[in-house]
C-alpha cells in the first residue's frame, strides 16, 4: 500500500472507530470504567508518593545533613530475650571524654515517652516533652519565631524553662506573644521562653506540638535511673565519617561489655541514611501500587476484550456489507484494534484526570504537606500503558472481525 | 479497462465445499464471458448453484478450480485483502435485502465505497450526491435508512453499488423484498443503467425479471443447462 492509502486507511478507521464509541454512549463508558479506576488508582499513588517524597525530601535537608544521631537499637528478637540496650549519660560522657574528632556534641532525652499532660489556665493538652541541651537546636533545626531556644545556663542552673511548639498556642489558649507565661507540666511549673518556627505537618502529624526543657531539668524530673538517651554529633571538619562511626561504635560496645560476635546495639541515623530508608519504603508502596495497579488493569482490559466480542458480534452483518464494498481485512482489523485503543485510551485519559483531581483532594484533606506532583513520565506511561491494554485484548476481536467470510457476514441475521 | 476484454471471463471454474462424507459440488465446469454493456439474467431452481455463482462473480469467494478474469486481471488466485480491493475496483453489488447499514445516513451510506480509496472527502460528496440525484433521492441525503420505503432504499442501495463506476453491476434477488410496483420502478432503473452503457448480471428466480434482460443463462444442479440471448426485449 501506498502511503497515501495507509494514512487513508488510518483516519478512516479511526472515524469509524469514533463513530461507533460514540454510538453506544454509555455501554462505552462502562466498558471504560474498569480503565478509568484503575489508571486513577495508579496516578493517584504516584501522585501522592512523589508530592510526599518531595514534601519529605525538603524536610530531610532540613533534618540537619551534617549531624549524625546515635539512638540505641533492640531488635525484637532481642526484646523478647529481655535484653534491652540502652545510652546513658555515662555514654555521652565517655564519647566526650574519648574522641576528639567529635566537633559539637549534644544529647537528648525524650521524657514521659507516653505523653504528658500540659495546662494552661483551665486548658490542658497532650504534648511530648524531650530534654536537651542548647546544641540540640543545630540537630532537629528549630529557630525560634519568638524569644530564644534553651541556653547553656538553663541546662546548668536546671532551670523550668520550656520552649514550645507553636501549636501549643492556640491547643492552651495562650496569649499570642507567650513568652514569660507559666505552664504546669507534670505537677511543676515552667517558665515559656520562646516559641518555634511553624513546620506544619507531616502525614497528617502536627510537627509542632512539642515541648523542650533543659536535659538537667528533665534529669531532675525523672529521678536516679538510668535515662535512655540519644547522642548527636557534628564530626569535626576532614574526618572521614565511617572511621568515627567504627570508633565511636567500638568504644560503646566496649562499655557494654559486648561479645565480639554480639549484633549491633546502636545504630548511626544520618539524614542520608534516613533518606535512603525513606527511598526503599517509597519503592515497596511503588511496588505494590504498580501490582494493584497491573491487576485492576487487566481487568479493565478483559472488560475492554468482552466489549468488543460483543461489538463484533453485533456488527457481524455490518462487516459482511462493508467488506463486500471493499473493506480490505486490514482496514476491519484496523477499524476494530483502533476502536479497543480509543476505548482504552479515553478511559486512560479520563482516570488521569480523575486521578489527579482525587491526589489533589486526598492530599489537602490529609494536610500532607506538598501538593501533590505527577511526573509527566508516569502520565506519559499510563497512557502508553493503557494504549497497549487496548492493542492487546483488542487483537483477538478485531482478528475474528478481519477473518469473518463475507458470504456468512452477509447473512448473519 | 480495454474495451477488447470481456468485462467478465470464467474457464472451468468450479466450487466444491467439504461435506462429512466427501465433497459436496456446488457448481462444475462454468464456462461464462460477459461482454461489455450486457445485460444478463441467471436464473435457475433453488440449489442450483445461482448464490455460488453470484459470489464468486462478486469476488466474495473463491472458486476451487479454474480461471477467473475480470478485465485483464485474473482474480481467482488473489488474497484476502486484494480481492476486497477487485471488489471495491470492480464490482457494484445490490442485495435482495439492501444491505445498507443503518447507522449511518443514506449520503453515507452512498459514499461508504469510496472511504476505501484515496479521495478528498469533498470528491466523495459530490459523487454520492451525483448518485444519488440519478436514482431520484437527492432529497433523503440526510435521512436513515429506517426513513425511507422499501423501494427507496434500494434505489440508494443503486446508488451506492454505482458511486465506484464498477465494470460490472450485480444484483442478488434485487426486487425480491419489493412489491410490483416498486419492483417496476427498480427495473426500470435497471433498463435504463443498461441503455447507459452499464454492464447488468441479475441473480433471480423470477421470469418477469430475466425478460428484462438480453441474455438469459440458466443453471441446474451446477451446471450451465442453457445460455440463450434474447433480442429487443430491454425495450420491453
Amino acid at each position: 500500500m501506498t502511503q497515501a492509502e495507509w494514512l487513508n486507511l488510518g483516519w478512516q478507521s479511526l472515524r469509524s472507530a469514533w463513530l461507533s464509541i460514540r454510538g453506544h454512549g454509555l455501554r462505552s463508558l462502562l466498558t471504560m470504567l474498569g480503565i478509568i479506576i484503575g489508571v486513577a488508582a495508579v496516578v493517584t499513588v504516584v501522585a501522592m508518593m512523589n508530592g510526599l517524597s518531595a514534601g519529605i525530601r525538603s524536610q530531610l535537608d532540613d533534618l540537619g545533613s551534617d549531624m549524625t544521631t546515635i539512638r540505641a537499637m533492640t531488635t525484637p528478637e532481642q526484646q523478647m530475650l529481655g535484653i534491652q540496650h540502652k545510652l546513658t549519660e555515662a555514654d555521652v560522657e565517655l564519647l566526650r571524654a574519648k574522641v576528639p574528632a567529635i566537633a559539637d556534641l549534644t544529647v537528648a532525652m525524650p521524657a514521659f515517652s507516653f505523653g504528658l499532660s500540659v495546662v494552661y489556665g483551665r486548658k490542658s493538652t497532650q504534648s511530648q516533652l524531650i530534654g536537651a541541651d542548647s546544641a540540640y537546636q543545630k540537630v532537629i533545626r528549630i529557630y525560634p519565631a519568638q524569644g530564644r531556644f534553651i541556653n547553656k545556663n538553663d541546662d546548668l542552673k536546671r532551670r523550668r524553662v520550656v520552649f514550645i511548639g507553636p501549636s501549643l498556642i492556640k491547643k492552651l489558649n495562650l496569649p499570642a506573644k507567650p513568652v514569660g507565661q507559666f505552664i504546669l507540666l507534670s505537677g511543676d511549673w515552667f517558665r515559656i521562653i520562646g516559641v518555634g518556627e511553624t513546620r506544619g505537618s507531616l502525614f497528617g502529624l502536627d510537627q509542632d506540638n512539642y515541648l523542650i526543657t533543659p536535659f538537667s531539668t528533665v534529669k531532675a524530673m525523672n529521678g536516679p535511673d538510668q535515662l535512655q538517651v540519644e547522642i548527636s554529633y557534628q564530626a569535626k571538619a576532614g574526618v572521614d565519617d565511617n572511621m568515627l562511626q567504627q570508633q565511636i561504635r567500638q568504644l560503646l560496645r566496649q562499655r557494654a561489655h559486648l561479645a565480639a560476635d554480639a549484633p549491633e546495639h546502636i545504630e548511626f541515623i544520618t539524614a542520608e541514611k534516613t533518606r535512603e530508608q525513606f527511598g526503599k519504603v517509597l519503592n515497596s508502596v511503588t511496588t505494590v501500587a504498580a501490582a494493584v495497579v497491573g491487576v485492576s488493569l487487566l481487568v479493565g482490559g478483559i472488560g475492554v476484550m468482552n466489549i468488543m466480542w460483543v461489538s463484533v458480534t453485533e456488527r457481524t452483518r455490518e462487516i459482511g456489507i462493508v467488506k463486500a464494498l471493499g473493506a480490505s481485512p486490514a482496514f476491519i482489523l484496523w477499524q476494530f484494534l483502533l476502536e479497543a485503543v480509543a476505548l482504552s485510551l479515553a478511559g486512560g485519559l479520563i482516570g488521569l484526570a480523575l486521578g489527579t483531581g482525587i491526589a489533589w483532594l486526598l492530599s489537602s484533606m490529609l494536610a500532607l504537606g506538598d501538593s501533590p506532583l505527577l511526573p509527566w513520565w508516569a502520565g506519559a506511561l499510563a497512557l502508553g500503558f493503557t494504549s497497549c491494554i487496548g492493542i492487546v485484548f483488542g487483537l483477538a476481536p478485531a482478528l475474528k472481525a478481519a477473518r469473518l467470510e463475507p458470504v456468512e457476514a452477509l447473512r448473519y441475521e | 479497462m480495454p474495451s477488447t476484454n470481456p468485462v467478465i471471463a470464467m474457464q472451468q471454474i468450479g466450487k466444491t465445499y467439504p461435506l462429512a462424507d466427501g465433497v459436496y459440488q456446488a457448481l462444475q465446469q462454468i464456462d461464462l464471458t460477459i461482454e461489455r454493456n450486457e445485460y444478463v439474467a441467471i436464473i435457475g431452481p433453488s440449489g442450483s448453484g445461482k448464490s455460488t455463482l453470484l459470489n464468486l462473480l462478486g469476488c466474495l469467494d473463491q472458486p476451487s478450480h479454474g480461471v477467473y478474469r475480470i478485465g485483464d486481471e485474473r482474480v481467482d488466485q488473489l488474497d484476502a485483502n486484494a480481492l476486497a480491493q477487485v471488489r471495491n475496483r470492480h464490482i457494484g453489488f445490490i442485495f435482495q435485502s439492501f444491505q445498507l447499514l443503518p447507522r449511518l445516513t443514506v449520503l453515507q451510506n452512498v459514499l461508504q465505497p469510496l472511504l476505501y480509496r484515496v479521495m478528498p472527502q469533498r470528491e466523495r460528496e459530490a459523487r454520492a450526491m451525483h448518485l444519488l440525484s440519478r436514482v431520484g433521492l437527492a432529497d433523503k441525503a440526510q435521512h436513515r435508512p429506517n426513513q425511507l420505503s422499501g423501494g427507496q432504499r434500494q434505489r440508494v442501495a443503486i446508488a451506492r453499488a454505482l458511486v465506484t463506476e464498477p465494470a460490472l453491476l450485480l444484483g442478488d434477488e434485487p426486487t425480491g423484498n419489493l412489491d410490483s410496483k416498486t419492483t417496476a420502478q427498480v427495473m426500470e432503473l435497471f433498463d435504463e443503467l443498461h441503455q447507459q452503457g452499464q454492464t447488468i448480471v441479475l441473480v433471480t428466480h423470477e421470469q418477469e425479471i430475466a425478460e428484462h434482460c438480453q441474455r438469459v443463462v440458466r443453471l441446474v444442479d451446477g451446471q450451465i443447462y442453457s445460455d440463450i440471448r434474447q433480442h429487443g426485449s430491454n425495450q420491453a
